[in-house]
């Protein structure tokens, strides 16, 4: 089976196509065969200072050409990446020596890499024969939340990679026609994805920083843009407010953001709302979901041959999805393993994950249809169980009553087993009431009878980050709140009933 | 009566007002906004909701959002900032670091 990483670091791409790099002030082209002679250049210096196969570089830095090279020229040589998030991680010693790191390149020396990526000369003499990986050789180093806030380091194997690649293109056919847009830190693996693809598979990219995102779709016009619910999240708001002001369609101001070449937008990485896809599948962008974490890489994908609404798509080849019967936890095996442990962690963190035949737990629960196509319902912990024995995801339920212009956020509890009451965060002060209740009756309407909502306690003050109710990431925190309104969850006169 | 860059930055206020209303959770009209509280920690404004913020108060005031840099967009903490740096008088970081290496242009040592 053909690797992906080995065809592109052995010979360059047929000229033609183009990597595109835009910031707020300005943006850069270059063809895909120079940008590959640019990295070979890059690569030769490197070695030339020492940097040898099995190294460990680290990238802390923006969204940037140099970005590309550095990451381009380590595939070459056989080096390893580590690339850290501006504003996650600080530049330091402490930091080389955490991860052995050889060298830390920051955006610092942008001007420098560029030089030699322009300059310098790429002579036999100068680098060794490009490697040939194994599948279970791995190229970078990429880091996940940890338990104890500093991010586990998980270095994802050749095989994991290829898999990817081969699956994506076999589903989505990026050709000659396509640019791939790429705005999410290039320090995440997988938007470097798109770099490869263009590279092996002969279609232009584009990658901006996230400040020029929304300018960048403007001036490029992409086909595809590889974003996550948050972002597709702010654009919905955007375009409903814009269109709402102008009395322009919907449509129109999703082109107007988007561009007028949207074959299809992608989204991953975090559970996206049944309201959003819907929006821009109706505003003419259609959009796909898919499942995958960072110990799995992609597991599943809906795509233009096969999409089901509220599933995550079908296990894409050389994944197994197994669903415990009991539990319906979902666990995932694949023919090439990311890698079957971290390598940074805190003690029993690898063994939390990953099985030891590499198999991981992913902590999600769901269910796999009679067509194959995969529904996550939540989390594990955001699993009850009534006293009746039946579980109740909780999740999909606060996303029922998040739909309610009245209701900015709703955590579910279920204080005796048996009932569920909902605090809802007001979208507006003083609360609608009425609105809540009326939602709140639509909801329970749409549910099996152990899922209907008992009672909503409405929360006054709404969830802050400031009253220490929501995470800095606008997550409500949902032991705190449980805290808060204990009293009025279990006082069975307060609150409005269902 | 206001001059016209007055009126300027009063446009560019008002736009700024009625583009960021219709972002926060919970919902609060354009007038009630105030000038001086953080958009990020007060207001709950994600990075790209600043990001798409800026981008639709520059389309209607006709400022182009490529006056500014990505360290100029971190600057813009408050809507008084966003007004203060979208003026036509305003100094964003391009014209700072201009003026800043010109002035250390002799001191700096080569690297």
């Amino acid at each position: 089976m053909e690797s992906v990483i080995n065809t592109i670091v052995a010979r360059p791409p047929a000229p033609g196509h183009r990597l595109r790099v835009v910031g707020l002030d300005g943006s850069e082209s270059i063809d895909l065969s120079e940008l590959h002679a640019q990295a070979g250049r890059l690569a030769a210096h490197l070695h030339s200072q020492g940097v040898e196969r099995g190294d460990r570089i680290g990238i802390l830095a923006a969204n940037s050409l140099e970005w590309v090279l550095l990451d381009l020229a380590a595939l070459r040589l056989g080096v390893v990446t580590a690339g850290f998030e501006p504003g996650k991680f600080e530049a330091s010693d402490e930091l080389l020596t955490r991860y052995d790191l050889k060298h830390l390149i920051t955006d610092r020396s942008a001007k420098e890499i560029r030089h030699l990526a322009e300059t310098g000369t790429e002579t036999p003499a100068a680098l060794p024969p490009p490697p040939c990986y194994e599948p279970t050789d791995t190229t970078t180093l990429k880091f996940t939340s940890g338990s104890t806030g500093r991010p586990k380091g998980l270095a994802a194997s050749v095989g994991s990679i290829d898999s990817s690649l081969r699956a994506v293109q076999e589903m989505f056919q990026h050709g000659p026609d396509d640019d791939l847009f790429v705005f999410l830190p290039l320090s995440l693996l997988q938007q470097r994805y798109w770099i490869y693809s263009a590279l092996r598979y002969g279609h232009d990219v584009t990658v901006s920083t996230y400040e020029a995102a929304f300018l960048a779709m403007r001036q490029t016009q992409p086909t595809v843009v590889m974003g996550v619910p948050g972002f597709y999240e702010s654009a919905k708001k955007h375009i409903e407010a814009r269109a709402a002001a102008s009395n322009r369609p919907l449509e129109q101001e999703a082109r107007k953001l988007f561009g007028d070449r949207i074959r299809y937008l992608w989204t991953g990485s975090a559970p996206a709302s049944a309201a959003m896809l819907r929006f821009f599948t109706t505003a003419g962008l259609p959009i796909y979901e898919g499942y995958g974490l960072n110990e799995t890489c992609i597991v599943s994908k809906n795509h233009p041959g096969a999409h089901r609404e509220g599933s995550v798509g079908r296990v894409l080849p050389g994944k197994h999805v197994l669903i415990d019967p009991d539990t319906n936890a979902v666990s995932v095996r694949s023919d090439f393993p990311v890698n079957t442990r971290y390598a940074y962690a805190q003690p029993g963190e690898s063994e939390r994950m990953f099985a030891p035949d590499g198999t991981v737990r992913t902590g999600d629960v769901g269910h796999i249809d009679d067509d194959g196509f995969l529904y996550i319902h939540g989390r594990a912990d955001d699993t009850i169980v009534l006293d009746n024995g039946k579980k109740v995801v909780v999740r999909p339920i606060e996303e029922a009553m998040k739909a309610s212009p009245a209701i900015a956020e709703c955590v579910v509890f279920c204080p005796g087993q048996t009932k569920l009451v909902a605090v809802v965060s007001p979208s507006h002060e003083p609360p609608d009431h009425e609105a809540i209740a009326v939602h709140l009756a639509q909801t329970n309407a749409t549910l099996e009878r152990d899922e209907r909502i008992h009672k909503v306690v409405v929360a006054s003050p709404p969830f802050s980050i400031e009253g220490d109710t929501l995470t800095s990431q606008f997550k409500p925190k949902r032991s705190r709140i449980l805290d808060l309104h204990r009293a009025e969850i279990h006082d069975s006169d307060r609150g409005i009933h269902a | 009566m206001p001059d016209h860059a007055e009126v300027e930055h009063l446009k560019i206020e008002e736009a700024a007002r009625r583009n960021l209303a219709p972002l926060l959770d919970p919902q609060i009209t354009p007038e009630a906004l105030d000038l001086d509280r953080d958009l990020a920690g007060d207001y709950g404004l994600t990075s790209l909701n600043k990001v798409l913020f800026l981008t639709a108060v520059c389309e209607d005031t006709g400022v182009a959002l490529s006056r500014f840099t990505e360290r100029d967009v971190a600057r813009m903490r408050t809507l008084r900032d966003v007004t203060a740096l979208l003026s036509p008088d305003a100094e964003t970081a391009e014209t700072a670091e201009t003026a800043e290496t010109a002035d250390a242009a002799e001191s700096e040592p080569a690297r």
